[in-house]
């Protein structure tokens, strides 16, 4: 089996702008390929995570962005887990460059949620969700979460309080990000006076609807050689579909999440307390908390101590560092895009290009993207420094 | 009232799978308009599947089989739609909540009671509705939908 790495990582900017979605794809495709040849030079295939073809009414997304990377005839698909899609975009380039079957593999995701406003998102969302008896009973995004997070709150001695610092820390994360939303941080009033979306969720636990593109090449270990990238290796890689409806989700114990690092863990022959850096899916503020118990950095109920130094948590939580790039939350969440700007996080901490927010001696990083309620999709990747 | 025979036990044949069947979306909605809420239920490991389905999602068998649910159960989680999806507008904030039925099925579905009513272990009961009588837009639905009823939950105490 060939050694997958990523050879070179891209982000448009991240937020509320007047660039349509291949446009977005452009500016992440040209930081990509700034010290590279030409695409159509490098790169054997393409993958692109997109959510929904309602805000733009476009599907073919793999034909266009391979069209205006100026990759003519070429292998290009769409991949779809609502938010999991931009992982299952980079796993799947990763399966291909293992197996042999290409050399580069461009990972692309996009997402331009402003379209069709706050509404034409929220109906776009609601689709990720189980039809027949759940939307039909109305729900929205948040309000699913919201359901997961109240029974958490109440199995458990977490009060909203603990899921706000959550929000407090991941927003001081990003305004040392370049890259972020919102590069500016929030106090913990500020989060808990905010209106309630779905309570106990507020609208500061949620994370934002966001325009953004990312692409993410993949190559073998030789190619990325030959073309003198500082590349990170791509270690593990697990994935795992978990029930649609929250009605037949566990609420409390994301165990679809616990399977796909699981997975991820064994491929890369590592345990959760080797993990220096992790970017999961805090799409609303009590995912990274649960996240943090299912793919093991955390002993149960105590998810939130993600905020403190790792020093300062309690025992039988490990020394990983979460959400460096200010996560969902801060960051942004451009679906189809989420999973990848999480591999651009990951390779800046592993090859020491994470300016202010670097963490000293990082060489091993978890990447835990969802699509759906939670765990109905996970994608988990492990990535390691060369 | 359809003539299915409800005792039906899977593995399904192709033939099975029709729209009267309660193990299609058009017969479990067809049994729950004459107020009949059906599950699936999986004779092997008893896990309960609302909707009905041909196999079971805990333990992979398709001896499934159908089996009609009890009216009341209680809250297990809940809260406030404050901005649902345009067709429910009218119904804003619209109180939901995951209710585990007596026979230990669960599901998911809106609340009558404003959400300060409702807790935890709230007891409650579903009854099955016209979606225009509740003030759903028809928009809402698919072309396909537009006879299927809604459910709903209402405190009972
Ligand atoms: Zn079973």
């Amino acid at each position: 089996m060939t050694d997958a790495h990523i050879a070179a990582v891209g982000t448009s900017p991240l937020g509320w702008t007047d660039l349509p979605g291949r446009d977005l794809f452009s500016r992440a495709l040209a930081e990509t390929f700034a010290d590279l040849p030409d695409p159509a030079e490098v790169v054997d295939a393409l993958y692109v995570g997109a959510q929904s073809e309602r805000y733009e009414n476009q599907i073919m997304q793999g034909t266009l962005l391979a069209e205006w990377a100026g990759l003519q005839n070429r292998p290009a698909e769409r991949v779809e887990a609502c938010a999991a899609a931009g992982a299952l975009a980079l796993k799947n380039a990763v399966r291909d460059v293992r197996a042999g079957v290409h050399d580069a593999v461009l990972a692309c995701g996009v997402e331009k949620m402003t379209a069709g406003g706050t509404e034409g998102a929220t109906n776009a969302l609601a689709a990720a969700f189980e039809r027949a008896l759940e939307q039909r009973s109305g729900i929205t995004a948040p309000s699913q979460y919201a359901l997961i997070a109240r029974r958490y709150l109440h199995e458990t001695d977490v009060t909203e309080a603990d899921l706000a610092e959550i929000a407090v820390k991941n927003h001081r994360n990003a305004a040392a990000n370049p890259r972020a939303m919102f590069q500016r941080e929030v106090d913990v009033e500020t989060v808990l006076d905010s209106e309630y979306v779905a309570p106990p969720l507020k609208l500061y636990d949620c994370a934002p609807v966001t325009d953004g593109a990312a692409a993410v090449l993949v190559t073998s270990e030789r190619l990325a050689a030959d073309l003198a990238a500082d590349s990170v290796r791509v270690a593990g890689v697990g994935t795992a579909a978990n029930a649609l409806a929250v009605a037949e989700s566990n609420l409390t114990y994301l165990e679809g999440a616990d399977v796909a690092a699981s997975r991820a863990y064994e491929d890369a022959g590592i345990e959760p307390g080797d993990v220096d850096v992790a970017e999961v899916h805090d799409a609303f503020t009590v995912c990274e908390a649960m996240l943090a118990e299912a793919v093991g950095f955390a002993p149960e109920g105590r998810g939130v101590e993600t905020v403190r130094d790792p020093a300062e948590r309690s025992p039988g939580w490990t020394d990983v560092h979460i959400n460096t790039s200010g996560g969902l939350k801060a960051r942004g969440h451009p679906i189809g895009a989420t999973g990848l700007t999480q591999a651009v996080e990951a390779y800046e901490q592993l090859t020491g290009r994470a300016g202010d927010r670097q963490i000293p001696d990082a060489g091993t990083a978890l990447l835990v993207n969802e699509g759906g309620l939670a765990d109905a999709h996970t994608a988990a990747h492990v990535l390691t420094g060369v | 009232m359809s003539d299915h025979d409800i005792t039906q036990t899977g593995p399904l044949a192709p033939e099975d799978v029709t729209a009267d069947s309660p193990f299609t979306l058009p017969g479990f909605f067809d049994a729950l308009g004459d107020g009949r809420l059906l599950a699936g239920r999986c004779t092997d490991c008893g896990t309960h599947l609302v909707p009905p389905r041909p196999a079971c999602y805990e333990c992979g068998s398709r001896a499934v089989t159908i089996e009609e649910q009890p009216r009341t159960g209680e809250v297990v989680s809940y809260t406030a739609v404050h901005r649902p999806p345009s067709p429910f507008s009218d119904l804003a904030p619209v109180t939901v909540a995951v209710v585990e039925l007596d026979s230990g099925a669960r599901l998911t579905g809106r609340v009558t009671a404003p959400v300060e009513e409702v807790e935890i272990g709230s007891s409650v009961a579903w009854r099955a509705r016209d979606p225009d009588e509740v003030g759903i837009d028809p928009s809402a639905h698919l072309p396909y939908e537009e006879d299927w009823p809604v459910h709903e939950f209402e405190l009972t105490r």
